[in-house]
């Protein structure tokens, strides 16, 4: 099958070019991993194929979440720089609510993050999330599995403060709450019961002095009292680059590879959103999402038989 | 409230009750082009013209602090105005010109301490005394970040550098006026008049604490540091509405200098203010109705003699079509003269004291007003209002908002969405096209002549002083001295902005269009809609915009527009912000998968950014992207554009959002056929 936008191109050669992180490559890939129709999953069957058989690995997801102004981008911006200064490379896939009266979406940009143009290592992508509840688009997950194919690092972006914006647990190695000092945003947190989903948080912007401290006392308080045990806390700068190196080398140890482990519990859920609860009940008889997977060879060959069953 | 009535300390008539005539405001031009000596000659002209004082416009890699020969400032050098990259520059501008006979004011804000210490070096070099410069800096960061784009610094930063530049004048230059508080840019950006005065008074009001609470003052000084802030003024065509607002302004000024600060001198109350009249509103179409706009609003604020400008500046009839020609500015300062010394305006007491029209209108303004700034005030002040961006996305709403009202013909532009048939202008003949044209070879001139700057100063001097001001920025030293001694050792812009920048970090602002909504033609956009849809169903997904500002040009409110009206329309719009290089927005729209880029550039430099963005998205294997671009660009530059790949251009002539749209995705459709 051809490469739609270039006649000349075979999928498997636009997956070649995206594994030495040619970034229009990489782009048109993703769009087809974004793509909800079936002739997709069969474009992202042969991706998928190409890319393991070239010898791709997993890299780790991270979910990165907060309220708006929380400064994930700020963050994320210097620790894309300090990963790849480390040798390593990143993706970001950043989602942001469509508009439910036209279904538009204004989309997060690169730039915001300020990313060098020119660096092949790092990669920006924003999602519309389409009128889909928990902070994630409806392919957030398969675009992780092709991108975690192809960096080292992906960083999951989410904006939300509350219970169904932390989704991005359920996709991610690891998931980090981002709070500003002066949001009064653990207040909220411990309110909405979600301080226990988060693997570690990161208190943004700790170069205001006081309000840092203040910040960092109620966290913790905040975490005491709703019962969830330690977690770590990293305290970073984006405009000082204070704690952005820690906070990269405890990523940095963060296992990779879950992704997969977590596919038939996706599968179950894309059922379930795109088929409806008689579908889900049906895949249940048959055995259950992991079993299916593995009867018809993997995610997107179950997608297309499950489409065409 | 009896502090909002309208009572003016300024006798009606003199003593003997003579006809005597007042002395005429100001009469300025806006200008600065190509080069200090090519700016010069035109400055010399203007004074020959009776011109009575200067108003120096800097070009964009001046004003956000790059010296020409940096790659982001390469494209725009000499553009909107004169570049200034070391003192010897200054002494070729103002070469001729007597310092301690002019009065100056210069456009100028994220560097405004910069090209302030620049003339007191110039002022210094001359043997003038710093105690007889007058003039203004505009200095007005509050405004850049709401509004025009030229900010550096993050804010605190930025707003230190206005609060020192005040201290430093207070005793050694007490006729300069060391920052300008600009309304204009919020009308510009679709603000009401009630916001209009409330925000420019949160802002008066943001700097004027800030100068308390520094404590470098004593009371007397910051008395005369209230008697120091002027006003720069914006004039619509609803002149009546106008004059009435300046009469707000005025009693509002009074109000808050007395209540807030406890003012007692009447002659630091005054609400002093210069006006540049309305650009947004003159017309691509007809623009020969230009200068019938053009008069109507200067009518605004000099009709009312307690409500008069200082200074005045008029645009040129021709400006939505391109940077003003010599010509097209002696035919607006002709307009001042006439109005000032034909006329029999000036002979008179003020002709609306006692109207009961005028007073209603007036107090209108004034309460509607004060119970906004009141709600600026209690939302944190101006610098909150910045952070949140309720500022910014109140003046993204109206804007979109005015958009939509022409764009339905609610709102009357006579030649545009009305009587928009008429014989052609005359004056758009001839073999310019009745447009300015900047001379190509003047950037190069200003690079050789920082190369030859560079080549002879003393280069110990230089690190010394560079050193000196990075120390003082770290120890909170005021930073005046430490840049004149910059000046004075022939550092260039580049450079003192750059040490700056290395100790406060750079800036970049919200940009307002998140949460913004509008409301177009409903049937055209649920036809539009549904295209939108038919796309999605044949590509599995919907059509995708990047939308952004490539260089130095912080004028957003039309690229916000259009990113309002996409995502109105059902686009997934990627919005990236202002001064951004060519290859930013390339990368951006190459890792976006974009269906379309658009740009917007009203700086005059669109040729050179197309081609830059175009050899981006060639490098990146996207030569095939669809791209359009709108700004302000010449019919005779849009075969130029056409060649270098551009599919469509949008000019200000293109005012309803929703044919916009539908030609963007007439684009889009094309290409994905295609």
């Amino acid at each position: 099958m051809t490469a739609g936008w270039h006649v000349s191109v075979t999928w498997p050669e636009v997956a070649q070019a995206a594994r030495a992180h040619q970034r229009r490559a990489v782009a048109k890939l993703v769009t087809q991993f974004e793509d909800p129709r079936p002739a997709a999953a069969a474009v992202r069957r042969e991706v998928i194929a190409a890319l393991d058989a070239d010898g791709a690995r997993l890299g780790r997801v991270i979910g990165l979440t907060g309220a708006p102004g929380a400064g994930k981008s700020s963050l994320v911006g210097a620790l894309a720089t300090a990963i790849v200064a480390d040798g390593g490379s990143l993706a970001v896939v950043a989602v942001d609510p469509s508009s439910p009266v036209s279904g538009g979406a204004f989309l997060g940009d690169r730039t915001r993050v300020r990313f060098p143009p020119d660096e092949p290592r790092l990669y920006f992508r924003s999602q519309p999330s389409r009128g889909a509840l928990g902070g994630l688009a409806p392919s957030t997950f398969q675009v992780c599995r092709l991108l975690a194919r192809l960096y080292d690092t992906v960083i999951v972006e989410t904006v939300g403060v509350g219970q169904s914006e932390i989704e991005v647990a359920a996709i991610a190695d690891a998931t980090f709450l981002v709070i500003a000092p002066h949001g009064g945003d653990e207040v909220q947190f411990m309110k909405a019961g979600i301080m226990e989903i988060p693997d570690g948080f990161v208190l943004s912007k700790d170069d205001l002095g006081a309000g840092a401290e203040r910040a960092h006392a109620q966290l913790r308080a905040a975490l005491r009292l709703s019962g969830v045990g330690p977690r770590p806390i990293f305290r970073t700068s984006a405009q000082r680059g204070a704690g952005i190196t820690e906070l990269a080398q405890v990523w940095a140890a963060i296992s990779p590879g879950g992704l997969t482990a977590r596919e038939p519990a996706q599968f179950a859920r894309w059922v379930a959103d795109e088929h409806g609860r008689a579908a889900a009940a049906r895949l249940n008889a048959a055995g259950g999402a992991a079993a299916y997977l593995a009867a018809h060879g993997g995610f997107d060959a179950a997608q297309l038989a499950f489409a065409g069953a | 409230m009896s502090a909002a009535t309208i009572d003016r300390s300024a006798p009606p008539v003199d003593e003997a009750n003579r006809v005597t005539r007042d002395a005429p405001w100001i009469f300025r031009t806006y200008a600065g082009h190509s080069s200090p000596r090519a700016s010069n000659a035109l400055y010399r002209a203007n004074l020959d013209k009776g011109q009575t004082g200067l108003s120096i416009a800097f070009d964009l890699p001046t004003q956000c602090g790059y010296s020409s020969d940096a790659p982001i400032a390469r494209p725009e050098v000499g553009k909107v105005g004169v570049p200034i990259n070391t003192l010897d520059d200054f002494h070729l501008l103002f070469d001729g010109i007597p310092l301690e006979r002019m009065n100056t004011s210069m456009t100028i804000n994220g560097t405004a301490m910069w090209l302030l210490a620049l003339y007191v070096a110039l002022a210094r070099e001359r043997g003038v005394p710093e105690a007889a410069l007058k003039g203004t800096t505009q200095n007005d960061i509050v405004k850049e970040y709401l509004a025009r784009g030229t900010y550096i610094f993050p804010p605190e930063h930025s707003l230190r550098l206005v609060a020192e530049t005040y201290e430093y004048c207070v005793d050694r230059l007490p006729d300069w006026n060391p920052s300008n508080i600009c309304s204009y840019h919020l009308q510009e950006a679709g603000a009401s008049p009630v916001q209009e005065v409330a925000f420019t008074l949160a802002n008066a009001v943001g700097l004027l604490d800030l100068l308390k609470s520094r404590g470098k003052i004593n009371d007397a000084q910051f008395a005369r540091c209230v008697g120091r802030i002027s006003f720069f003024v914006n004039a619509g065509i609803r002149f009546v509405e106008e004059m009435c607002k300046m009469r707000a302004f005025g009693a509002l000024w009074d109000q808050v200098t007395r209540e807030r600060y406890g003012i007692a001198e009447a002659k630091y109350r005054m609400f002093r203010y210069g006006v540049q009249v309305n650009s947004l509103g003159l017309t691509e179409a007809q623009p020969e109705n230009n200068a019938w706009r053009i008069l109507l609003e200067a009518l605004g604020v000099t009709l009312s003699k307690n409500a008069r400008c200082r200074a005045l500046q008029l645009p040129t009839w021709n400006e939505a079509m391109s940077l003003p020609r010599p010509w097209a500015q002696q035919w607006s300062l002709r307009l001042q003269q006439i109005l000032a010394y034909e006329t029999d305006l000036l002979e008179y007491p003020d002709l609306f004291d006692g109207s009961p029209v005028v007073l209603a209108k007036t107090q209108t303004i004034v309460d509607g007003a004060n119970a906004e700034l009141a709600r600026v005030l209690e939302l944190g002040g101006v610098r909150a209002a910045i952070d949140s961006g309720y500022m910014k996305s109140a003046l993204v709403q109206s804007m979109s908002a005015r958009m939509a009202r022409i764009g339905t013909g609610e709102q009357i532009v006579v030649g545009v969405n009305k009587w928009t048939e008429g014989l052609a202008s005359p004056l758009v003949g001839g073999d310019d096209g009745g447009v300015f044209k900047n001379d190509p070879a003047a950037a190069d001139d200003a690079r050789a002549a920082l190369a030859a700057t560079i080549a002879r100063r003393d280069p110990a001097r230089v690190k010394a002083a560079l050193d000196a001001l990075v120390d003082a920025a770290k120890s909170g030293a005021n930073l005046m001295e430490p840049s004149i001694e910059c000046a004075l050792a022939r550092v260039s812009t580049g450079e003192w902005a750059g040490a700056l920048r290395k100790v406060f970090g750079e800036y970049r602002a919200t940009t307002g269009v998140d949460g913004a909504s509008l409301s177009l033609d409903p049937a055209r956009t649920a036809k539009l809609r549904e295209r939108v849809a038919a796309f999605e169903a044949a590509h599995g997904r919907r059509p995708r915009l990047i939308v952004g500002k490539p260089g130095l040009d912080g004028h957003s409110n039309g690229a916000e527009v259009i990113a309002v009206a996409a995502r109105h329309a059902g686009f997934d719009v990627v919005y990236a912000g202002i001064r951004l290089a060519p290859d930013e927005i390339a990368a951006s729209a190459v890792e976006e998968d974009a269906d379309l880029v658009g740009i917007s550039v009203l700086s005059g430099s669109h040729v050179e950014l197309t081609r830059e963005l175009m050899e981006a998205l060639g490098k990146a294997g996207a030569a095939d992207m669809p791209v359009v671009v709108g700004g302000i660009i010449p019919k005779a530059d849009h075969a130029v554009l056409a060649a270098l790949g551009v599919r469509r251009v949008f000019t200000p002539s293109d005012y309803q959002l929703v044919e916009v749209m539908e030609k963007i995705m007439d684009v889009i459709d094309g290409s994905a056929a295609a």
